[in-house]
């Protein structure tokens, strides 16, 4: 058995520090790795940065995040990821890693994602080059999620990303903004190698569990969704 | 004190504020008209973020009633596990 821990949308600044450290430094005793799910910080800062590295650097179990869009808005991507990569945190991006745990490998693909919305009511690159170049962007990451996914050497694969692959963990939210909460293009891309588990965040008023079209199971792990540190999954044997 | 109806380009107004402010930055608080009222729910970090919150909208729309249901969300362990067998 593989024990994943998984929280997203922690929205780290100097006024969180120390809320969420008492209750990670449990987590090895209740998982082999730790996932983020994006949304680490609340502007994207080198600041709020080391806040995440102080907060989720230095646990005993590995710490594997992708960025959220709050990690974007001051433009300060490079500088956020070599901040958190300094405190030990492995940051995705279409890229994977493999862990080793006591229950077997695990590898985890990540990327951000982005939105788009879903079959039948989703975006397309159609029209205005802006128009285009939103539902590109979607693409591209679910080309990049798919391919590190498909690269990962192990037989338990975990897709990691902030916005959501399916529209069933969105619910509570409301169903006009689906569009900048997901696309179906994740799903399909986590749907195309076999997948064990999707773990995303960034839908605040969403619903924790959900199922892509090809029958993976997705956790939707934003901190006010689960209402706790961080939950935790117990996956078995080899993906199907 | 504001002359403004509660209408839905008020609340448009506040659900912008409170993301595109630098000082709030919050896309996860929902605002409900009620009568003539705006109720405010969704979870933050930290009770600063929900006393900032507040405070920006009281700045922003003097005399406006404002109804807070804003939590904090907690940050224990959890109790169990997920077997996702």
């Amino acid at each position: 058995m593989i024990r994943v821990a998984a929280v997203g949308d922690v929205h780290l600044d100097a006024d969180v520090v120390g809320r969420f450290r008492p209750a990670l430094e449990r987590v090895p005793d209740h998982a082999d790795v730790l996932l983020l799910a994006g949304d680490l910080t609340r502007h994207g800062t080198v600041s709020e940065a080391w806040c995440v590295a102080k907060e989720f650097g230095d646990l005993a179990v590995p710490v594997i995040a992708v960025l959220g869009n709050h990690d974007y808005h001051c433009n300060e991507v490079p500088a956020v990821v070599q901040v958190l990569e300094s405190a030990g945190i492995a940051v995705l991006e279409g890229t994977g890693v493999v862990v080793e745990t006591t229950g077997g490998k695990l590898g985890v693909a990540g990327v951000k994602g982005f939105g788009g919305g879903f079959a039948g009511r989703c975006a397309t690159e159609f029209g205005e080059p802006e128009m285009k170049a939103f539902v590109h962007t979607t693409r591209e990451s679910a080309d990049r999620l798919a391919a590190a996914l498909d690269a990962l050497d192990s037989p338990v694969r975990v897709a990691l990303s902030h916005y959501a692959p399916v529209p069933d963990t969105l619910v509570g939210e409301p169903p006009e903004i689906y569009p900048f909460l997901g696309s179906y293009l994740l799903g399909q891309a986590i749907d195309s190698v076999p997948t064990t588990l999707a773990i995303h965040g960034h839908a605040h008023a969403g619903t924790e569990r959900g199922t892509t079209p090809g029958g993976v199971r997705v956790r939707n792990v934003a901190h006010p969704v689960i209402k706790h540190a961080y939950s935790v999954y117990h996956l078995h044997g080899e993906s199907t | 004190m504001t002359e403004r109806p509660v209408d839905e380009y008020l609340e448009a107004e506040v659900q912008r504020l409170l993301t595109e402010r630098a000082e709030v930055a919050e896309q996860g608080i929902t605002v409900i008209r009620r009568q003539h009222t705006l109720l405010l729910c969704g979870e933050v970090e930290s009770v600063q973020r929900r006393d900032e919150i507040l405070r920006l909208v009281a700045e922003q729309f003097p005399g406006l009633s404002v109804q807070s249901d804003i939590g904090v969300t907690r940050t224990h362990p959890p109790t169990e596990a997920e077997d996702l067998l």
